[in-house]
């Protein structure tokens, strides 16, 4: 008898769920909502970058490769910059160790395309998505120094 | 003339009667497709609610082409017949289980007005004699794939489906013991005269029919021939496209006249609250009811495996239901007349 | 009248790397006799990457991220398994704040990969709706991680001397708020599943092997707690701040799959006690302690294990001096519980061998690294 109860119990509970709330999201009709830590595609800041190299050396995959010249005022300044995103991880060392912030990540996370040349995202990508990623979330686009302090406090770093 | 036509079961053969046979014969089985379509439908969205989704709602506005577009799909594929297959079996098999579960509905009454149903006096008899004959189509179907996982399948569907019938047609003799006819609208006048539900005289053996019919219909928790997380395919395995349909329809064919049977000899058929009308909507609403069981128990139970599947019928429902058929026994002689 | 021996064939079944069942790629060859298996092997490898190997030329901090992707239904708990083993052999102090943080997305995180286990059992089992049941609870605590350290199943959070991030405003609020909320859910799993016959046919007296066997096999979490064997990690050989916590360790009698099954919900119902006690005492703090930039880890060899989700999960670090690893290896515990499987299967029914291979709760990543 108790074998039968059980089984009335589980039919119950089923039967419960049919009121509730549905949690399907229509996407991509409706796009999902990210918490601001998310670890999407990066945004490059050109200016920024003091091509110090920390972030190629600490990519546990070794996706990132750049290079810089000096320019008159001689300090580097970037030249390249290409993330290979077949192997980049999104595991945001490169972000940490950045000095200057100058590479930061954003909300982005549809990556497919439709050869493997294109995977290869290149400066001129990064930078568009951050310009991109700024439009969404209404964050300046003007002065570097703004994004980047706007980008600590999203982050919730000291 | 149209009289003849409507009307052919009481006049003699001519040809306003044979227009009118064919004309039912027609109606009937697109109203089943389309029947058969909104089911499957029907089943997916309501096994997604109950599981916090919404179910198919791309396809057309609240997903409701997502059937037709599964049928479309299924009926354009390649007609793949294997190559050490017994052909002739291999073709006939969906249509050997396909027939019977059609030919049922003749039976079954969704009205008074017997308009294309035929209103025979042995209506109990006839329904649990064609449903056997579509076993062996599918038996048929799992020995002519020539797939040593299909005649496993094939065999196991058989054996459970056959061991099955027998608690399916005991506890169908109850209610036949009461109303002293085996007419299903015999059967339906004695409920409407006694204004009692067969289905309160006759609990034990509902509860009976309920778990025999869940497993006769291969549904959850006895969907063994469906399983696809289990090792050994079911009898379907070889076919592919059109034919797999076939045996798709002919299940769900046999889910609505197990229905429409459930509704006839124990809720109260074509009879509504307070005598209202409309004979043919409260025969639809319940045999609703009956279909949103197996959609529920589908959706809350895991499967049953194969040697507690027989256990169970046979040490089990078998004995319960030859209990139901004496208590009817007694009720008849005690309690209902008529 | 002479008898004939009736002549039978064993027949060689592959229960293939794809399958809905095999809780990844993996691949049982099974040699069945009518219905009984009469000798089953596993061949695993098919997610196999290297990991032991690429951790030899990587960083401590390096190594995190691939830890990631051992368990990765447990990626918290792979997480502290390798900073836990850093730090005991670099004898390095972690601030308080950050192992409360530690301890709170770890026992999340155990919730977590026991739902999942709860809903692909029952999947495998035929039950379609406590999967689906399972995963919404699951995307909670996927959430919550997602707000605190950025992604949904790789987390990357700890590091050598402390976390990540501190978590942000309102999320320990968000912690506190669910607990009750999964006691209720809790309640709802065990009756729709727990008192179901059909469910309890399939998996009581299953696959069922005594306490010795299970020591003999080297075996580790539920499946050795399942035999009535009282050991884990947690308690036995205390890491972390695990001592301050007043938790049960739930074992089980017959060491069948049944008692599986039981043991994970007993623990999910112990880990939100954890949860419930971690954030009631975590304090206002750091969340990084004193490490240098470049962690070299002196010489020697050093071992360390902590309660993974499947079992202990231990680091085993032979290192040079160097900030690099001479040899990484990593004893995991879904590869050393698969050995028992061959033994289990012998001489039962197909169908129960799915039954038995989701009791075991294994991970593909864990099992081939």
């Amino acid at each position: 008898m108790s074998g039968v109860l059980g089984l009335l119990k589980g039919l119950g509970v089923t039967l419960g769920q049919l009121p509730k709330k549905k949690v399907t999201l229509m996407y991509p009709d409706v796009q999902p909502e990210w918490p601001d830590r998310y670890r999407g595609v990066h945004k490059l800041m050109p200016d920024l970058c003091i091509v110090c190299n920390q972030c190629a050396r600490i990519c546990p995959t070794s996706c990132i490769s750049l290079s810089g010249t000096r320019g008159e005022d001689r300090k580097l300044h970037l030249e390249t910059f290409d993330i290979n995103f077949e192997i980049c991880i999104l595991c945001d060392l490169c972000t940490e160790v950045c000095p200057t912030e100058a590479i930061q990540m954003t909300d982005t996370f549809e990556l497919a395309e439709y050869n493997r040349d294109a995977i290869y995202k290149d400066m001129n990508w990064l930078t568009e998505n951050g310009k991109q990623h700024a439009l969404r979330k209404g964050l300046s686009l003007e002065s570097t120094e703004e994004a980047v302090e706007q980008n600590n406090q999203l982050e919730g770093n000291a | 003339m149209w009289n003849n036509v409507l009307h052919w079961v009481d006049q003699p053969f001519t040809s306003a009667t044979y227009l009118g046979m064919l004309l039912g014969g027609v109606l009937t089985l697109a109203i089943t497709l389309g029947a058969v379509t909104y089911t499957i439908y029907g089943e997916r969205k309501i096994i997604g609610w109950m599981q916090g989704r919404v179910g198919p709602n791309r396809v057309g506005p609240f997903g409701l082409m997502q059937s037709i577009a599964d049928i479309l799909k299924l009926l354009i594929k390649e007609d793949i017949v294997p190559a050490k297959a017994d052909k002739a079996l291999f073709m006939i098999a969906p249509i050997i289980t396909y027939v019977p579960a059609f030919a049922v509905l003749a039976v079954i009454p969704y009205t008074f007005h017997h308009y294309f149903t035929a209103r025979l006096n042995i209506g109990v008899l006839y329904y649990i004699a064609l449903s056997s004959i579509s076993i062996i189509g599918i038996v048929l179907g799992g020995w002519a794939s020539n797939n040593k996982y299909a005649i496993i399948g094939g065999l196991r569907s058989a054996a459970q489906m056959i061991s099955y019938e027998i608690p399916l047609a005991l506890s169908m003799l109850g209610v036949v013991l009461l109303s002293g006819s085996l007419d299903i609208t015999r059967i339906i006048e004695v409920q409407q005269q006694n204004g009692l539900w067969n289905v309160f005289p006759q609990i034990l053996g509902f509860i009976v029919f309920l778990i025999a019919a869940t497993a006769e219909l291969a549904r959850a928790p006895f969907d063994l021939p469906e399983a696809e997380s289990e090792l050994v395919s079911g009898y379907f395995t070889e076919y592919s496209g059109f034919r797999f349909a076939f045996y798709m329809l002919s299940e769900y064919v046999y889910l609505i006249a197990m229905a429409g049977l459930a509704a006839a000899l124990f809720l109260g058929g074509w009879t509504g609250p307070f005598g209202l009308g409309w004979g043919w909507f409260w025969y639809a609403i319940k045999s609703f009811l009956f279909i949103f069981l197996m959609f529920w128990l589908r959706a809350t139970m895991p499967r049953a495996r194969v040697d507690q599947l027989m256990g169970f019928a046979w040490k089990y429902l078998i004995p319960l239901a030859i209990l139901n058929l004496l208590i009817s026994a007694v009720e008849k002689l005690y309690w209902l007349k008529g | 009248m002479a008898t004939t021996e009736l002549r039978t064939e064993e027949m060689l079944l592959n229960v293939g790397p794809q399958h809905p069942s095999t809780h990844g790629v993996l691949r049982l060859v099974v040699k069945v006799d009518g219905e009984i298996i009469r000798e089953a092997t596993l061949v695993i490898g098919y997610l196999h990457r290297g990991t032991e190997k690429l951790a030899e030329d990587l960083q401590y901090t390096q190594i995190i991220p691939y830890t990631d992707r051992l368990d990765y239904l447990a990626a918290m708990i792979n997480n502290h398994a390798i900073v836990n083993a850093v730090e005991q052999a670099m004898d390095l102090q972690v601030p308080e704040r950050a192992e409360y943080l530690r301890v709170i997305v770890a026992e999340l995180n155990r919730i977590a990969s026991h739902l999942l286990f709860l809903g692909a059992y029952l999947l495998d089992l035929g039950a379609m709706s406590p999967f689906l049941y399972a995963f919404q609870e699951r995307e909670t605590i996927t959430q919550m991680f997602n707000e605190i350290s950025g992604a949904r199943l790789t987390y990357n959070y700890m590091r050598v001397g402390g976390v990540k991030w501190d978590a942000p405003p309102g999320w320990i609020d968000k912690v506190r708020a669910y607990i009750p909320h999964f006691r209720e859910k809790l309640k709802m799993y065990h009756n729709l599943v727990t008192g179901n016959e059909v469910f309890l046919g399939r998996v009581k007296g299953i696959g069922a092997y005594s306490q010795e066997k299970a020591l003999g096999y080297g075996l580790s979490g539920i499946n050795l707690r399942s035999t009535g064997f009282k050991w884990d990690i947690r308690r036995n050989k205390p890491y972390s701040i695990y001592d301050r916590f007043d938790f049960d360790i739930p074992v089980g009698k017959n060491g069948d799959c049944y008692d599986r099954y039981i043991c994970h919900m007993m623990e999910m119902e112990e880990s939100l006690k954890i949860v419930e006690k971690a954030v009631e005492q975590i304090q206002d703090g750091p969340v990084m302690g004193k490490a240098p930039k470049i962690l070299r880890v002196p010489a020697g060899e050093y071992y360390a294990s902590v309660e993974g989700a499947k079992g202990e999960l231990g680091i085993y670090i032979v290192s040079d001096g160097k900030d690099k690893p001479y040899r990484f290896k990593l004893r995991r515990p879904s590869f050393i519980n698969l050995q028992i499987l061959p033994e289990l299967m012998e001489g039962q029914n197909v169908a129960n061998m799915i039954a038995i291979l989701g009791a075991v709760d294994i991970v593909l990543g864990e099992v081939d690294a």
